[in-house]
């Protein structure tokens, strides 16, 4: 088991496969590393070194009180990537994405492409529509996605360890303020990303706007909709999987 | 029932790096048969069996490959994973 210092912050990564690298950033709150490790990861890591690691606050990395912002995150990803001189591609879900995205506008030298799986814009709609988050300690769990209220009503150790994580980064951080307080990207900082970048989105999210959006503003974006809702990984495992694989196949400039 | 030597060996390393991974009480119920699903009986987080993962490629060195192993399931294969079905998959690699 490995671990990286980034800002302070001890961060679980975990590295699969050999050849050209991939970093894959999972999404908030019920993500880890784990969310690519048993769905795409294990296919790009044929033909590629792929990184995972797990976001601060999640998994198995520290969960500092604060710098849940893009900003601070994207710091995160440099440290986690600093030994590896190669550009990289680049793949995130949710959140993660837009941790990808900040990135790329921070290092536009360092990522060769992107694929931005369900990046929610603008960014605060992640907290309005997560409506558990805000719902309070006591009522957290009759707030959740029905899929997710179902195993916890039925389950006993994995219920209760997702509860107290969630409760954790909800209520002992800031991540719901630093996410309600992340800028919307406009077109002049979307115009900014050169990166060729595939963006997926589940043709029942409700974040497919923001995939629409995307495609247009980047200069050199393509958008794919499978079918599924947010957490595409899961819902459409082998049709995202063989899109990412197509995607970092090709030449970097696209 | 009664276990061959070499069978016998892996579960007892799996059970203790379960345990590394999730703590003595994860034993509580009782310790480790090959029957044992690791999502519905253990109930490890996917992220507990991703570091179990790491601590058996460590024990176990590259020949045993869990990620290119896991590349070969569906999820709902991966999710009904038993002791006995990662105790099979290490013999027959070592």
């Amino acid at each position: 088991m490995s671990f990286t210092e980034a800002n302070g912050v001890r961060l679980h990564t975990t590295a699969l496969g050999a050849g050209p690298p991939v970093v894959m950033l999972h999404g908030l709150l019920i993500g880890s590393l784990a969310s690519w490790y048993f769905t795409a990861a294990p296919a790009l890591a044929r033909t590629h070194a792929v990184r995972l690691y797990d976001l601060r606050g999640h998994g198995l990395s520290d969960r500092p009180a604060s710098g849940y912002d893009t900003t601070t995150m994207a710091g995160d990803l440099a440290a986690v990537t600093a030994d590896l001189a190669a550009p990289l591609d680049l793949v995130g879900h949710s959140y993660g994405a837009l941790v990808a995205l900040a990135f790329a506008r921070a290092h536009p030298d360092r990522v060769r492409r992107l694929a931005l799986v369900e990046a929610p814009l603008p960014p605060a709609t992640f907290a309005d529509e997560h409506g558990f988050l805000t719902a309070g300690p006591d009522h957290m769990v009759a707030a959740l996605p029905p899929g997710l209220r179902d195993a916890i009503a039925g389950g006993r150790r994995q219920a209760a360890r997702l509860l107290a994580a969630l409760r954790a980064l909800a209520y002992e951080t800031t991540l719901l303020a630093d996410l309600r307080a992340e800028p919307d990207l406009d077109a002049a900082a979307l115009a900014a990303v050169a990166a060729p970048t595939l963006c997926v989105y589940g043709d029942r999210s409700s974040c497919r706007p923001a995939g629409e959006r995307l495609a247009a503003q980047l200069p050199d974006a393509r958008l794919a909709i499978l079918p599924g809702g947010h957490y595409l990984h899961l819902d459409a495992k082998d049709a995202l999987t063989a899109l990412l694989v197509d995607h970092l196949a090709e030449p970097g400039d696209g | 029932m009664t276990l061959d030597p070499a069978t016998a060996a892996i579960l007892a390393t799996v059970e203790r790096l379960v345990v590394e991974v999730a703590g003595d009480e994860i034993t509580l119920a009782g310790p480790l048969t090959l029957t044992t699903s690791f999502n519905a009986d253990l109930e490890l987080e996917s992220i507990e069996f991703v570091a179990l993962a790491e601590k058996l490629q460590t024990h176990y060195g590259a020949q045993v490959d869990f990620v290119g192993w896991i590349s070969t399931k569906q999820l709902d294969e991966i999710i009904a994973l038993t002791v006995g079905d990662l105790v099979a998959f290490i013999a027959a690699r070592t």
